[in-house]
């Protein structure tokens, strides 16, 4: 009897103890699940909704096969095309081409893959993410070492830097100021870009995620022309905001966002630019995209032209000649160019010997999954997916690169000391922006928009880029660090190359661009606009000054001396925004964004800004939390050692303590495309005067007098070396 | 006459395969260390006996001690420190002098005591001092490529081969005196059977009853 | 009149016959340069023209200057064919050397030696372009001292043969503790015959066949590592170590040949002295038992 009161008192125990258990973890669930999004949205004041696009259309059975006849014959076509591409009469080739495309062998395997996939599979209709993974659930891919793995298709995309475009791993060649590698240590934050060219600086693209900008083209007679702008422009997640879940250690991106991924802007051959635009829902703003069967059913492998769909507006390379989205800006509301080259380096046949051959961006940049990498030379602080996978012109072109020329040896005694890009990219597109000035916008009248003024551009050797050592590490603002081999003391770019101007072409030119503005904002003092914008450093305190020339001593020279540097071709920028001073300290101050439409409608700097603190997230960045969850780090990485003031600085809708300045320092990027087959010639740098400054560069005055003299050895070297392309 | 089972029959199987694995490591040992003498094993044999051999008495090595945790075996290794100073001197005094004048033994194992407290210090030092650091040294000595290259300053593949050596010569020294201990019960193989069979008949306890 | 002007502005060139160079420093202001290289238009390798000038200095062949080996024209750039081709014999030069004769181990030996060996004498396409260069950079070659690292020696050593030969890894796949051998052994120890004590390895190198698998002949009290890779220990370290160890202490163990013979001695007396009182013991107790057999 006693027994079994026991055995039922013990079942009941169980049953409640079993009950508890699966309550709590049901609990727990919803709690991360449900009540955490809703709470993340909530502080962060941004939404997530269902999205849908009009591309996404139901084809029948018989428009289908259509479709399929027709995107085969296209196929055919350009096969055949490619066959007579050399024959030069034009009727003739017509005709050869008609004939081909007929013929079997050129008619087999001629239909796109996904045309057969999606006619076995009943697909009618491309819904995004949600038909792609039907058949790609995972993905197989090949580490650098050769293995494999298995991996959640989705999971891995999501995790990219394609689509969250930050990270809080490790793995940065970038230091603080304070001298720590970024995320090297325990405390680990989110970064991931910080891009002073297109005035959404920092990881502001909250702000300017998607615009609709009233422009008034002055050829349409003031009419408004709506116009899209934004950094979703070039990420492929179609939501209202970036993924900023992913900025916190815990949760994830609602599976709204992700079902609004872009596959077709990568995967798809044939994917319409134009439909790439933003709309206006009941939600708020946000991208278009390209979902029509037709895109879907071209799905191919991955070449240059899908990469270069983005990559070469958010290069800066809007205006290049031969950029092909930037022939088709939407079928309305279309996109703005960014005039002035950000680098200035376009990788297309006509102006990179490496497309050129045909080679395409994944035959260097080898991606494993979606992850692919940037390289391990990284002197900005760009999120990258395979820190440690190499990217370099050595692992194709060996260390002894040179065949033809008589010179080869010599020409390959160079790359100890010079990159290949060193010599190989002999100039920058000439509208390459060396100094923009954000706060003093002028008006476009063909566009119909007030622009920032770009106050100097070249693209010549020792004016729009320079030559430092480099070793693959860089500053938090991008500046590249390294060293003379010889850790002379006598090289401080960040006192010397890229913190003062000293040509007098560039100085005159600043001083002209100066006046002109002048008339149109009278207040500009003409001489101290020229020295703030060629001598940022001349906008620092003596204090500041000496604990900056500290600093670069004490916290930067490990970073610099590490490995072996060599000379590269670095880009400058520098670009004078609004910066909040309470968060100043030698190396600049915190930058503040522009609001993008306020900003090209009015052309009021200062209002563009005072619109853009204002969104929820700037203002949670002001607080506590945050402070504590990154800016703390952030700042002592930015050189800023007492931590992030929160001191908000916006009052009253009156900007306080926010200040226009320059960065006091130029910025340095790489550049590493646009690679010529004839490099510089000897004398371009070895003469008295040439493009490289020896003596800047830490040389000795007797080396320095060596390496601008080389007559002794080779008197004929000056014209010999150009005869080398490889 | 009255026999006790003093040794369950795991404790037989590990003593004798225990034995056997002493046996061969000592022959294969001594054969890589004092390699080219005609009556020893080959070299290129003896490299993969010892080895093999090592490996096996590291299991075995886990197997006593799991064994003594797992059953009550363990409790034999129990030091009793009360009256331990006076029962070691009269267990050495025994065998030191009073064998020889045929006094009875001072110890007769029990089922709670099957060694006595010389028994029990010497096999305490071996099982638990001396294997321990042959089986480390040894382990040291396979894993040779992953050794640090110095230890304490000196070459650290010369002190783990000193130490394996010096470990292994008092263990050939134990072996010695243990098959001479063996043929100190009642009679001379009064022992040996009690490990073969398990069961220790001790004559000399019943006719001083 | 063109003609003129251009006379008149090459004349300083043509009066003035280029110097000779006669320095390291001029002829390393281009071979100082680490990549000075190119690849070669037939084997496509990469032929390295770079001269480490630390290397260099402190080579057998430091004291020398450049021109004293390649004494052709050089002070052109480009250098002229012909110069460039000019092979330089070891031999030739080293058995003019004044105290050539009275060497221990003359060049002409080497010579001999190399002559029979699996370098010289094998069929294998590889080998046919086989020198003493191969193995030893003029510009970088010191031979191995004694009071050196040995474990310096070693890597060295074998990092040099290792460089052609990539298959080694398999094909010594039979080697027990491959890995610890070759951070212990130099390759020569096993792959040339045995020389007398105070000869230098022999540059006969043997074929794979013909070397030596005999695990006992290092690994025993006369090993033949004693006359070879440890004839480099300093002679004090042996002196001041040896009571530890016959040879050599410290940097390498080896089973069988390195016995401490104080250990040894030791042991082996406790183990006789414990058999004797275990025999006396024995003996004790063997004649109380008879006394007690007689008392009954």
């Amino acid at each position: 009897m006693n027994h079994l009161l026991i055995k039922k008192w013990w079942a009941l125990t169980m049953v409640r103890r079993i009950t508890i258990g699966v309550m709590s973890v049901l609990v727990v669930t919803l709690i991360y699940k449900v009540l955490y999004p809703l709470a993340f949205e909530f502080y962060v004041g941004k939404t997530n909704a269902p999205l849908t696009y009009s591309s996404s259309q139901e084809l029948t059975p018989e428009a289908f096969e259509l479709l399929a006849q027709e995107l085969s014959r296209e196929t055919r076509q350009q096969q055949a095309a490619t066959i007579v591409a050399t024959d030069q009469d034009p009727f003739a080739r017509q005709v050869k081409i008609e004939l081909l495309m007929n013929t079997p062998s050129v008619i087999k395997d001629s239909e796109p893959a996904h045309i057969r996939y999606f006619r076995d599979a009943g697909i009618r209709r491309y819904e995004g993410p949600k038909t792609c993974l039907q058949c790609h659930a995972t993905i197989r891919i090949q580490h650098g070492d050769g293995t494999h793995a298995t991996l959640d298709t989705l999971n891995d995309l999501v995790n990219s830097v394609h689509f969250k475009f930050q990270t809080e791993a490790g793995g940065f060649s970038t230091y603080g100021y304070d001298g720590r590698q970024v995320n090297s240590g325990a405390h680990k934050i989110p970064v991931g870009k910080i891009n002073r060219a297109c005035g959404i600086p920092g990881s502001f693209s909250w702000t300017g995620w998607a615009a609709l900008i009233a422009s008034r083209p002055e050829a349409q007679q003031d009419a408004i022309r709506l116009r899209s702008e934004g950094c979703g422009q070039c990420h492929i997640g179609g939501n209202y905001q970036p993924a900023t879940e992913k900025m916190m250690p815990i949760g994830d991106v609602p599976n709204d966002a992700k079902e609004g991924i872009d596959c077709l802007i990568c995967h798809a051959t044939e994917y319409d630019m134009n439909q790439r635009y933003v709309i206006k829902d009941h939600q708020g703003l946000r991208w278009n995209q390209d979902r029509s069967l037709r895109s879907a059913l071209t799905v191919g492998t991955i070449d240059s032209d899908t990469c270069l769909r983005c990559h070469q507006h958010n290069m800066g390379g809007d205006t290049y000649q031969h950029n092909v989205a930037a022939q088709s800006l939407g079928y309305i509301n279309q996109r703005l160019l960014h005039h002035g080259a950000k680098r200035g380096n376009p990788f297309s046949p006509q102006d990179d010997v490496h497309a050129a051959a045909g080679m395409e961006c994944t035959d260097c940049h080898v991606p494993e999954g979606h992850r692919i990498p940037r390289g391990r030379k990284g002197v900005d602080l760009v999120a990258n997916d395979l820190p440690n996978k190499e990217v370099t012109c050595e692992s194709c072109h060996t260390s002894a690169p040179h065949h033809q020329s008589r010179d080869k040896a010599l020409l390959n005694g160079h790359v100890a000391r010079l990159a290949c890009e060193t010599c190989h990219i002999k100039e920058l597109t000439a509208d390459n922006v060396v100094l923009r000035d954000w706060v003093h916008s002028t008006w476009n009248a063909k566009e119909g928009i007030f622009e920032p003024t770009d106050i100097y551009r070249s693209g010549a050797a020792g004016k729009g880029f320079t030559f430092l050592w480099f070793n693959g590490n860089g500053t938090f603002l991008a500046n590249a660090l390294g060293n003379h081999p010889d850790k002379t003391l006598n090289y401080n770019p960040l006192m010397q190359q890229v913190a003062r101007i000293t040509d007098p072409d560039i100085i005159a030119t600043v001083r002209t661009k100066a006046t002109e503005l002048k008339q149109q904002y009278p207040e500009i003092d003409v001489d101290a606009y020229v020295t703030a914008a060629t001598e940022p450093l001349s906008q620092l305190n003596p204090e500041l000054l000496v604990q900056r020339e500290v600093m670069i001593a004490t916290n930067l020279s490990a970073a610099m001396n590490q490995g072996e540097s060599r000379i590269y071709p670095f880009k400058l920028f520098n670009a004078m925004m609004y910066e909040d001073m309470s968060n100043q300290g030698a190396f600049g101050a915190m930058i503040l964004p522009f609001d993008y439409a306020r900003y090209y409608e009015t052309g009021d700097s200062a209002a563009a800004v005072k619109v853009a603190i204002a969104d929820p997230i700037i203002q949670r960045m002001y607080q506590e939390p945050f402070k504590r969850y990154m800016m703390d780090e952030f700042m002592a990485y930015f050189g800023i050692m007492d931590g992030w003031k929160t001191i908000y600085p916006l009052v009253n809708n009156q900007l306080v303590n926010v200040e226009a300045h320059w960065m006091r320092q130029m910025g340095t990027l790489m550049v590493n495309h646009g690679i010529q087959r004839q490099g510089h010639a000897c004398i371009a740098c070895h003469a008295p005067n040439g493009i490289m400054n020896f003596a800047q560069l830490g040389y000795s005055p007797e080396r320095v007098a060596e390496l601008e003299q080389i007559d002794d050895i080779v008197p004929s070297l000056n014209s010999a070396a150009q005869s080398d392309g490889q | 006459m009255s026999a006790i089972y003093l040794y369950p029959r795991w404790v037989r199987i590990w003593h004798w395969l225990n034995a056997f694995l002493f046996a061969i490591l000592i022959a294969s040992g001594a054969s890589l260390h004092f390699t080219g003498n005609s009556w020893l094993l080959d070299f290129a044999i003896a490299r993969p006996v010892h080895n093999i051999s090592g490996l096996l008495l590291i299991v075995s090595w886990f197997v006593f001690i799991i064994g003594n945790v797992m059953t009550d075996n363990g409790r034999h290794y129990r030091v009793q420190w009360r009256g331990f100073f006076g029962r070691l001197f009269s267990q050495g005094r025994y065998y030191a002098v009073g064998i020889f004048r045929n006094e009875p033994h001072p110890f007769h194992p029990s089922e709670a005591m099957k060694l006595n407290t010389l028994q029990q210090l010497s096999y305490l030092g071996v099982m638990y001092v001396l294997m321990p650091l042959l089986v480390i040294s040894g382990g040291a000595f396979l894993l040779a490529v992953y050794l640090p290259d110095t230890i304490f300053g000196l070459g650290s593949i010369w002190v783990v081969a000193m130490l394996h050596l010096t470990v292994a010569y008092s263990l050939v020294l134990f072996v010695l005196v243990h098959l001479y201990i063996i043929t100190t019960g009642d009679t001379v193989t009064t022992n040996l059977r009690a490990m073969l069979t398990g069961w220790h008949r001790d004559d000399q306890q019943e006719t001083t009853k | 009149m063109l003609f003129l002007i251009l006379l008149l502005m090459a004349a300083p060139l043509l009066a003035e016959p280029p110097e000779t160079v006669t320095t390291n420093a001029a002829c390393l202001r281009c071979h100082g340069m680490k990549t000075l290289a190119y690849r070669h238009p037939q084997t496509g390798k990469i032929v390295d023209l770079f001269i480490e000038q630390f290397a260099i200095s402190h080579s057998v062949h430091g004291k020398l200057a450049c021109t004293e080996c390649h004494d052709g024209d050089f002070a052109h750039y480009p250098h002229h064919a012909e110069t460039q081709q000019r092979s330089l014999s070891c031999v030739e030069c080293h058995e003019q050397q004044d105290d050539a004769a009275k060497r221990h181990y003359r060049f002409t030996t080497i010579d001999a030696e190399y002559a029979k060996s699996i370098h010289a004498t094998s069929a294998e396409t590889e080998a046919a372009t086989f020198n003493c260069h191969s193995c030893h950079d003029p510009h970088r070659f010191h031979a191995s001292q004694i009071g050196d690292s040995l474990a310096t020696i070693i890597h060295n050593d074998n990092a040099l043969c290792f460089t052609c030969h990539e298959q080694a890894r398999i094909k010594h796949a039979w080697l027990p503790n491959r890995e610890r051998h070759w951070e212990t052994v130099r390759c020569l120890d096993c792959h040339t015959p045995v020389t007398n004590a105070e000869q230098a390895v022999s540059h006969h190198i043997l074929s794979a066949a013909d070397s030596n698998h005999d695990c006992v002949n290092c690994h025993s009290k006369n090993s033949q590592l004693l006359n070879r890779l440890y004839r480099y220990r300093a002679a004090s370290d042996v002196a001041s170590q040896g009571w530890l160890n016959t040879a050599i202490f410290n940097e390498a163990y080896v089973v069988g040949m390195s016995r401490s013979a104080v250990l040894d001695r030791l042991a082996l007396a406790i183990i006789g002295l414990t058999l004797l009182i275990l025999l006396a013991h024995g003996i004790g107790r063997y004649r109380a038992q008879q006394r007690l057999l007689r008392k009954q």
